[in-house]
């Protein structure tokens, strides 16, 4: 560090003295962030670990009273027993349908309604929105009943469709896309429609690429809907030919008294879990990829 | 002043979505609000051919049962605690994660893996956690056969073992302990949503801060807060929902239980009533509690949305 | 301002259709609900002079037509015990060629009565079913369950495909040959008349650590009195031991009812009557034994006691109280060389009168679901006369299970009876417990069913569990409160 002695310099010096220690307080920041990131992912990460240990140990060892942090004996057995045991590949394949056109049409449903919510204007539409808020306030439960007399009625029973339509629509994810799209300033829309851009061009080119990273949120909520959803499933559609991979999974381990094998449950759940894994890492990519740059160029 | 051409191209955008939620979810509430105010009604009894009386008695009953106030307090004490908890952390670990370079993906990728977590596990693992097993805690023969990691955690660091969950267990502890499951389930939603919105800020705001040499603090209070408003605004009133709703990370800790082994019930909300009169196939005060409910979400969602509307920039 | 408008407005529409909704009855599901018979229903109101009730079905004339119909059965059996549900499936299809059964596995039993009680509304239910008698009392809301006393009584002769011909009903052989507390757990619903017929069943049963016992110079306690007198001496020897384990708190306040004759519930008017002085009293024994560190159940210890009876090292206990058909969950894992830490013992749960045991019976019972069409009914009959009386089924589907057979014969089939002579606590342990419920064939109760008799079964473990860990001066006054709160909490449910 250079050390020199007029007035001038003096004031340098503070300013060089400022600057480093502005340096150690970023560094400080730095290191803090990510004590605090790395902290956080392992409390995040338990249940994960958790699944994949439980998946290795034998059913006496899952019983335990004392739960063991790592399995006595591993059992890989429970994967190979998962494999055979449950219909995997069939689960898989009718989960993975529903999942894709279920996300694909609800994701049109979804954009469509929250452009009309964002930028159009007409008569009642606060009170409809406030409206549909409204319906996101009842247990679902309840609806259960009602849903099931309609969907016999409509003759839908042990069909794709009965797995993907009712559902279709989220008031969470209009509300969420929504509120995404009101952030795009409106002087683009205007201005599109000085140019003479149809709505459903300006729709398509500027707002959904804008919105890339919300949409692509809820095809991973909706997809993991698809993943994890049980009771509706098992109530209209548990045929062997559209059963979905939690009602196999849930069943096919349950053992003389009705419990629940759960190593191996965990064994089919991680086994299951590995392809929507993959896709995920694939799919952050995307949120990555310089979303905020796609901006004005529309 | 709105032009007729935007009116029914409005309603044709939103066609497909009105005409679902007509048949699949305002259909079955209207049918909730009949099963309301049919006394006593139940299904299978309907289904057996047995007719019901117009009243109010369900909601009576529902208001009568002596556990009433009790399960509004507890849903109400779990809504106040977990949201704005819950946002706040959400909002911090998308932050840093927006701010950071190196192990960003890895950490990235980390913070969405509970999406491919089974709810299952994440259920059985906080059980295991806090979960004392042996006897006769507090008295002279105790007997602890293990007393769960975090109270491991909380020996190693030098503190006394705390009863979470177990009989003996106070109110404050089982709270703290619902708190925590609640929280730490909210994140991973939370953080991708806020994470989403993060990203699709413009650069350039942060760019024109940088020029400005504008500090960090300001920069987070002045522009990513704003920015981030809308979805803000979205997890909280979600959240506020969402918490009215809740149950099943209850019965996940503590079981049909719904307390320690003591007091069974002490920690039940309105939707586990709800869901007890369901077990019953009493129909009518499970959607008498239900409304009740839905009154209570709807009052804290409009104040909700009121403030928002001043607070949410666009 | 809009919000508030929004609010009223929404207040308006419920209140519009509320009104709108009272006018309409039911009536829509009542066309589509099961009605198969036009037999008199009300059996239940009619309690004073009511000789014969009568049942809900009445066999068609003929019996089964031979017409081809494809039944339903939902049930909870993973896939080892469906393999061998199917081998017999296939049997049955010899004898009725036209009659396809179709098995589901729902799920737990919860699974199965939640996806029934749904159906049930818009009568989708299915033909049979696993079934606990909790949930036929469920069913019996709707009226969905079929009685069996026609079918049963039935003398119609029904021809198989072999040429061959059986009743429909049942023979008096095949009646005597059922154990009859089994047998009779089909007519607890307060109406006299038979609504299930067991399949298979459990019951809980004393494994004890013989090698223990033994070596202490124990003996097996068979009444309660004998019992704390063995948790005293085991925790003079051990004193950092909890003696006794038991799993259920439920069924433990279920039997010691039934074991001192003191009333729990009935399915009649007055359902629950289990707040009364015997009950206070046993409550506040288990209490002081509880105290002194004898025993702890599933709830307080906080996990499988099973747990702490097969544990090798620290706390342990050397008895434990649990469902025979977990019998492979009380063995200790085995040593490197293939044999077992200790042996187990496994007797019947102490008595309060030795001379008159009473266990709970346990375990799937199957019912039989109305149909529009007679002929289902009368299919879903004879399958589950089937499989109910077939002996072969009953003792491969037992060695599978675990459960125990309905049938007293079935301990002379070659097969079960090679079975049973293997009994020993080490691997065999599954054929020394079902040898242990063979023996006590007469000890088995059950409890009434009605709609609610589930939540009276968990608030009775919810109270022994809640009394057992009081301490204080008014000890008395504590119970008497929990026990009001308990009948309370049920009365408000019902």
């Amino acid at each position: 560090m250079p050390n020199k002695d007029n007035m001038t310099t003096m004031h340098e010096k503070d300013i060089t003295k400022e600057k480093s220690r502005q340096k150690v307080v970023k560094l400080f920041v730095q290191v803090m962030v990510y004590a605090f990131l790395v902290a956080m992912a392992i409390i995040v990460l338990f249940p994960f670990y958790w699944m994949i240990i439980s998946s290795l140990k034998t059913l006496d060892e899952y019983r335990m009273s004392v739960p063991t942090f790592w399995p006595k004996t591993v059992m890989l057995s429970n994967y190979a027993e998962a494999f055979t045991t449950a219909n995997l590949g069939r689960l898989f394949v009718n989960t993975m349908i529903v999942g894709v056109i279920s996300t694909l049409l609800s994701l049109v449903i979804t954009v469509l309604s929250a452009f009309a919510f964002a930028r159009l204007e007409f008569k009642g539409k606060d009170l409809l929105f406030s409206a549909l808020l409204a319906t996101m306030m009842i247990p679902g439960e309840l609806f259960t009943i009602t849903n099931y007399s309609t969907v016999t009625q409509f003759g839908w029973m042990n069909t794709y469709t009965v797995l993907i339509v009712p559902f279709l629509v989220s008031v969470f994810y209009i509300y969420l896309l929504r509120q995404n799209f009101m952030q795009i300033p409106n002087e683009l829309y205007l201005a599109a429609k000085v140019d003479g851009t149809s709505d459903l061009k300006y729709l398509w080119k500027v707002m959904v690429p804008l919105a890339l990273p919300t949409l692509i949120s809820i095809t991973i909520l909706k997809m993991m809907g698809a993943w994890n959803s049980y009771i509706w499933p098992r109530l209209v559609a548990n045929d062997e030919a559209h059963r979905m991979i939690t009602n196999g999974l849930r069943n096919a381990f349950t053992d003389t008294t009705g419990d629940v094998n759960y190593p191996v449950q965990m064994a089919a759940v991680a086994l299951v879990s590995a392809p929507l894994f993959l896709v995920f890492i694939f799919l952050r990519k995307y949120i990555m990829a310089g979303v905020s740059r796609s901006g004005i160029k529309g | 002043m709105v032009d007729n051409k935007q009116q029914w191209k409005a309603w044709i955008y939103l066609s497909p979505a009105i005409v679902l939620l007509l048949i699949f979810t305002v259909w079955p509430i209207f049918n909730t609000v009949r099963m309301a105010f049919l006394e006593n009604y139940s299904g299978l009894q309907a289904a057996g051919g047995k007719t019901f009386e117009f009243g109010i008695q369900n909601f009576v009953k529902v208001v009568k049962y002596r556990k009433f106030v009790s399960c509004l307090k507890n849903t109400v004490i779990l809504c106040v605690t977990t949201v704005p908890i819950s946002t706040l952390l959400a909002l911090l670990i998308a932050v840093a994660l927006n701010s950071i370079k190196p192990l960003q993906k890895i950490l990235q990728t980390i913070f969405f893996l509970p999406y491919v977590t089974n709810s299952i596990a994440i259920g059985m693992v906080f059980a295991a956690m806090f979960n004392i097993v042996g006897s006769f805690y507090g008295t002279e023969n105790e007997i602890v056969v293990t007393a769960g990691i975090v109270n491991n955690v909380i020996e190693f660091l030098g503190g006394k073992t705390i009863n979470w969950i177990n009989y003996g267990s106070t109110y404050t502890a089982n709270m703290i302990v619902m708190i925590v499951y609640i929280v730490w389930n909210a994140l991973p939603f939370k953080i991708l949503v806020l994470l989403g919105g993060l990203q699709s800020i413009n650069k350039q705001y942060y760019d024109a801060a940088k020029v400005d040499s504008t500090p960090r603090r300001r920069v987070f209070t002045h522009i990513t807060v704003p920015l981030l408003s809308p979805m803000l605004a979205y997890v909280i009133i979600t959240g506020f929902i969402g918490g009215f709703k809740e149950y099943t990370s209850i019965v996940g800790i503590f079981g049909e239980n719904m307390g320690p082994a003591d007091d069974a019930g002490r920690l039940n909300t309105m939707v586990g009533f709800i869901y007890d009169a369901l077990e019953t196939n009493s129909q009518g005060r499970a959607s008498a509690a239900a409304l009740i409910l839905f009154g209570i979400i709807l009052v804290v969602t409009m104040i909700n949305t009121q403030v928002s509307k001043k607070r949410v920039h666009y | 301002m809009k919000k508030k408008l929004v609010a009223v407005l929404l207040m308006l529409t419920m209140l519009v259709t509320m009104l709108a909704g009272c006018g309409e009855t039911p009536g829509k599901t009542e066309t589509d609900a099961p009605k198969a018979t036009e037999a008199p229903q009300e059996t239940q109101g009619g309690n004073e002079e009511v000789k014969k009730p009568v049942g809900n079905f009445t066999v068609p004339e003929g019996g089964y037509d031979g017409s081809a119909v494809t039944i339903t059965f939902y049930n909870t059996m993973g896939s080892n015990l469906s393999t061998v549900l199917e081998q017999y499936i296939v049997e049955f299809n010899k004898l009725y060629p036209n009659i396809t059964v179709v098995s589901t596995n729902v799920g737990g039993y919860d699974d199965v009565r939640d996806q029934i009680s749904t159906e049930i509304t818009v009568g989708n239910q299915p033909n049979i079913a696993y079934c606990y008698p909790d949930h036929v009392a469920l069913y019996n809301l709707a009226k969905a369950v079929t009685t069996l006393d026609e079918l049963i009584a039935s003398d119609i002769t029904v021809t198989r495909a072999d040429g061959t011909t059986e009743p429909l009903g049942l023979t008096d052989e095949q009646k005597a040959d059922f154990i009859e507390g089994y047998y009779n757990e089909g007519k607890q619903f307060g109406d006299e008349l038979m609504y299930t017929m067991p399949l298979s069943k459990s019951t809980e049963v004393l494994y004890y650590n013989k090698t223990f016992f033994e070596a202490n110079n124990l003996t097996v306690p068979t009444t309660w009195a004998e019992l704390e007198d063995v948790c005293a001496k085991i925790k003079a020897i051990d004193p950092e031991s909890i003696p006794l384990g038991y799993d259920s708190e439920a069924n433990w306040f279920i039997t010691m009812c039934e074991q001192y004759g003191s009333p729990y519930t009935s399915a009649n008017d007055d359902h629950y009557l289990f707040d009364n002085d015997k009950n206070h009293e046993f409550i506040k024994m288990f209490n002081s034994w509880y105290q002194k560190g004898y025993l702890t159940t599933q709830t307080l210890y906080g996990a499988y006691t099973s747990g702490l009876f097969v544990s090798q090292n620290g706390v342990k206990s050397y008895m434990s109280i649990g469902s025979s058909a977990g019998a492979t969950h009380q063995r200790p894992a085995a040593n490197a060389d293939g044999t077992y830490p200790f042996e187990v013992g496994i007797s019947t749960i102490p008595q309060v009168n030795a001379a008159a045991p009473k266990v709970i019976s346990q375990g799937p019972s199957v019912c039989i679901f109305q149909k529009s069409n007679p002929q289902e009914v009368i299919a879903s009959w004879l399958f589950v006369k089937f499989l109910t009386t077939n002996v072969e089924f009953q003792a491969e589907f037992s060695m599978a299970s675990g459960y125990v057979p309905v049938l007293k014969s079935v301990g002379q089939n070659p097969v079960y009876a090679d079975f049973i002579s293997k009994a020993d606590g080490g691997n065999f342990i599954s054929a020394l417990s079902a040898k242990v419920c063979l023996e006590q064939e007469k000890a088995y109760y059950t409890s009434p069913a009605f709609n609610g008799s589930s939540t009276a079964r968990d608030q009775v473990g919810t109270l022994l569990t809640k009394c057992l860990v009081m301490t204080g001066d008014n000890l008395d006054k504590q119970i008497a409160d929990a026990f009001a709160d308990a009948i309370d909490e049920c009365e408000y449910n019902n």
